[in-house]
């Protein structure tokens, strides 16, 4: 098992991005794992972008710093420009096209598209759901977290609308299948 | 098998324990109730008003009083008169807030008040960068105060979980040594979220190595033995004990006086207490020191974590390498520096201030270098770059605006 | 003073180290009497001092419990103090006009603002003696000090439409009053009242400093001379003349009226724990 995971968020805000890497460290520490999660401070917002550090692990965790991504949640093209060259090869992207227009063709990593915003708005007449369906993206394709404990995960942190947001999670899951 | 030693190393966890993912500011408040602080004096500073919040919210339910001060030097005071009175108290700020301390700061240490201080350091001078991480205050958590003839007892916790721990071991010392305690953390520690894990029964905190001192009453009459003895119960008025204390020279009893004898009785109390007690407050955490490796990586706080991910990678690489983290910040653990070595502090800064005092403990024929980042955390491959040049017996430079060396 | 003095004082500090002609002891005097006249016993009262003359002078001059703040922060360590003490206990500081209208006045503020318990009698010698005579915040206009080498030219805080008792007023004070330190049974009275009052009650008395403010505004070193020149500058309130600066009496008593720090702060902490107690920690 790999030492650690690291996964990074970042786009503008009020998109939700450290609410995002607020429940993937809530499933962490619920999968009993160790847990950090850097938020953006003030100088990074002002900056432009916002962004999420999760790093999860078995063992005690050193560095906070997600410097090779396992996986990068880019909800906007200057987070993206930002913070792509951090990119291992075993590394993934997933981006929401609906912000990040222009992907590079460059990188040796895997680069998957998830329109949550679009999806959210079909399904549910809203955006709002929009980061439960990346939730749904991430939980299939990070090893390491586990389905149901995310959903869980969700609900705690999110305390209304549970059936909208359990079933945007299923369909960002289904999405990336 | 690593060399990886961790003096007393607090923040022991077990599975079974009650786990959150939460900040350093939680953290610090659940171990201040949990330690017995009944008074929290507080003006809101970023990035520590979420403790001020925090306390705002927990001590009330648990009988105790928090309290929202005109200013910080209000603040510290306030939280001076409630230990006076004989509660265990706290107060928080960052930089800004805790340059105004130094007023009360003397007159707690001269008057021997137990009371715990924490500093959540970000960018400076003055207000600086506020949501930042930073290491100004290494030296100003030394000499918090003017007129010198005193020690200080500084620890710098390193994540939330330690944060937890190092709170409720300020109380414990701050009692003890009847001083005091600051804890020097960053924004990273305070801000930053965390598995963290807090224990709820007796078991459990002493699993975690917890220790607890409850607040005694002096009984008089003197009040301050020219002794350099620990465990001597702080003056708490409203006890009828006929207590004195003031921000004069005292006399053993508390009485105001101005003679270089009385001054220097004092005075040797207030640096020798602590001075010759420092293996009680003593913490540190190091990596293959044992080894005696070429290049020793010294860091506190925060960016410690990154340069042990770093120092680690790099042994395992085959580098001559070993890290130093003093986790008690003072007294100085100048112990630690006993090889000839090629030493690198890592700091939160651009001027480099720990970096002098590993200068002044290291052995004749060390070099001392310093690589300074401030308001983001050094990066893995950052100091990779580093350890390589110096283990190559090249001179660090400068990279304008991103690093700072010397 | 002989019998209030063994009461209450310590021998060690009797005589006092003030110069000789200070009018500091007459305030002393006056505040011990009062605390003998309502029957405190050493133990009731916890006594705090500031620095300068007024403090340094009174420090540790109490058989009780006594703590001595530095510049203009002792009413934030009172403040404090008063939380953790018992409710019956009572404090009661002597200060100076510097400690108190000057650098210490932020916390005084708000020391009223809440009501706190404590007794404060501001002994003002009229300007910044202990350091050799300055002018203060209740320096007459036109005296001259060692700062004020042409004479005092600001403002200061006792004159009609800019006295400082009125700001302590709007503040949320509970108790005020002004005197003279020659003013005997009265004072006495007035300090009673102080006392009486569970919050925040301070009683200004203005007495007399021979050694740099008698010398340099008046050229006199004689302590009638000083005694007599402030006197016959005090008039009870609404018997003003046109030559005086200080109007002597109660400026407010609203002794009682308004719940006092300590208590409310024990009151809603224990209301919140009747309601919340049981939610925990987190």
């Amino acid at each position: 098992m790999k030492e650690r995971t690291e996964i990074l968020a970042s786009g503008f805000g009020g998109q939700g991005v450290v609410r995002l890497g607020q429940i993937i460290g809530e499933a962490g520490v619920r999968q009993g794992l160790h847990v950090t999660m850097l938020k953006s401070h003030g100088t990074e917002m002002r900056g432009g972008y916002v962004r999420s550090q999760v790093v999860l692990s078995k063992d005690a965790i050193d560095s906070p710093i997600c410097e090779s991504p396992d996986c990068f949640i880019a909800l906007s093209g200057a987070a993206y420009g930002q913070f792509r060259h951090l990119m291992p090869k075993y590394g993934i992207i997933l981006y929401d096209p609906a912000f990040v227009e222009e992907i590079s063709q460059s990188l040796d990593c895997l680069q998957k598209a998830i329109p949550a915003k679009e999806l959210s708005s079909k399904n549910f007449g809203s955006p709002l759901f929009a980061n439960s369906l990346v939730l749904g993206a991430v939980a299939r394709l990070v090893g390491i977290l586990d389905k149901d404990i995310v959903v869980e995960s969700i609900l705690r942190v999110m305390p209304k609308f549970h059936d909208e947001n359990r079933r945007a999670f299923q369909i960002g899951y289904d999405y990336v299948g | 098998m690593t060399a990886e030693t961790q003096r007393d190393k607090p923040g022991k966890t077990d599975e079974t324990m009650k786990r959150y993912l939460e900040t350093g500011n939680f953290a610090v408040a659940q171990a201040a109730v949990m330690a017995g602080c009944r008074a929290f004096c507080g003006y809101p500073i970023t990035p520590a008003t979420e403790i001020a919040e925090a306390m705002s919210k927990l001590l009330p339910r648990v009988g105790g009083y928090y309290v929202q001060a005109e200013d910080e030097t209000a603040a510290m005071h306030l939280a001076i008169g409630a230990s006076l009175g004989g509660m265990k108290s706290m107060t928080a700020t960052s930089g800004p807030g805790f340059i105004l301390y130094a007023d009360p700061y003397g007159w707690a240490i001269g008057c021997e008040v137990p009371l715990v201080v924490l500093n959540a350091q970000r960018v400076g001078p003055v207000s600086g960068i506020t949501g930042a991480p930073g290491q100004g205050e290494f030296y100003l958590s030394r000499y918090v105060t003017q007129g010198g003839n005193f020690e200080t007892i500084v620890l710098a916790p390193g994540t939330a979980q330690e944060a937890f721990a190092l709170t409720i071991e300020a109380f414990y010392l701050s009692e003890r040594f009847r001083t005091p305690v600051t804890i020097l953390a960053d924004q990273l520690i305070t801000d930053g979220w965390e598995d963290l894990s807090i224990p709820e029964t007796e078991e459990e905190k002493r699993l975690m190595g917890l220790k607890f001192f409850e607040r005694r009453a002096h009984p008089g009459p003197k009040f301050y033995p020219p002794t350099d003895e620990i465990d001597v119960p702080p003056v708490v008025l409203g006890m009828g004990a006929g207590a004195l204390c003031s921000d004069w020279t005292p006399t053993e009893e508390g009485y105001d006086i101005e003679t270089v004898e009385a001054q220097h009785k004092h005075a040797y109390r207030l640096i020798y207490k602590i001075r010759n007690h420092k293996d009680i407050i003593m913490r540190s955490e190091t990596l293959f020191l044992d080894e005696e490796p070429d290049l020793v990586v010294v860091a506190y706080g925060t960016p410690s974590r990154v340069v042990k991910t770093a120092v680690k990678r790099a042994h395992e690489r085959g580098q001559s390498i070993g890290m130093i983290r003093p986790i008690s910040l003072w007294p100085f653990p100048e112990e630690l520096f006993k090889s000839r070595a090629t030493y690198l502090s890592v700091e939160l800064n651009y001027d480099g201030q720990m970096v002098r005092e590993i200068q002044r403990a290291a052995p004749c024929g060390s070099e001392v270098h310093f690589f300074g980042k401030c308001g983001e955390l050094p990066t893995v491959s950052e100091l990779q770059e580093v350890f390589d040049k110096l283990l190559k017996g090249e001179p660090l430079q400068r990279r304008g605006w991103e690093t700072e060396a010397w | 003073m002989d019998y209030l003095a063994t009461k209450y004082l310590r021998s060690r500090k009797i005589p006092s180290s003030a110069c000789s002609g200070c009018g500091l002891g007459q305030c002393h005097k006056a505040l011990v009497k009062a605390i003998d006249d309502l029957g405190y016993e050493r133990n009731d009262i916890i006594w705090g001092t500031s620095i300068g003359c007024a403090g340094r002078q009174t420090f540790a001059t109490w058989k009780g419990d006594s703590f001595a703040g530095t510049h203009g922060r002792v009413y934030a360590i009172a403040r404090g103090l008063r939380l953790a003490l018992a409710p019956e206990k009572r404090l009661v500081l002597t200060v100076g006009d510097g400690d108190a209208f000057g650098i210490g006045f932020n916390h005084l503020l708000h020391a009223v603002r809440t009501n706190a318990q404590m007794t404060v009698m501001v002994c003002d010698n009229l300007g910044y003696q202990s350091t050799g005579g300055q002018y203060g915040w209740t320096t007459p206009p036109g005296v001259v000090t060692d700062s004020s080498p042409y004479g005092m030219f600001e403002p200061n805080w006792v004159q009609p439409g800019r006295d400082v008792l009125m700001i302590l007023k709007e503040a949320g004070a509970t108790f005020l009053a002004r005197h003279v330190s020659m003013d005997g049974g009265v004072l006495v009275e007035t300090l009673r009242k102080a006392l009486r009052n569970n919050g925040f009650s301070l009683v200004h008395v203005v007495y007399p400093c021979t050694t740099n403010f008698g010398k340099n505004a008046l050229g006199s070193r004689k302590p009638v001379d000083i005694f007599r020149w402030i006197k016959s500058h005090a008039k009870p309130l609404g018997l003003e003349k046109e030559d005086t600066i200080w109007r002597t009496g109660i400026y407010l008593d609203a002794s009682n009226s308004r719940p006092e720090f300590s208590q409310f702060m024990r009151e809603k902490v224990e209301e919140i724990r009747r309601r919340h107690g049981n939610e925990g920690a987190h």
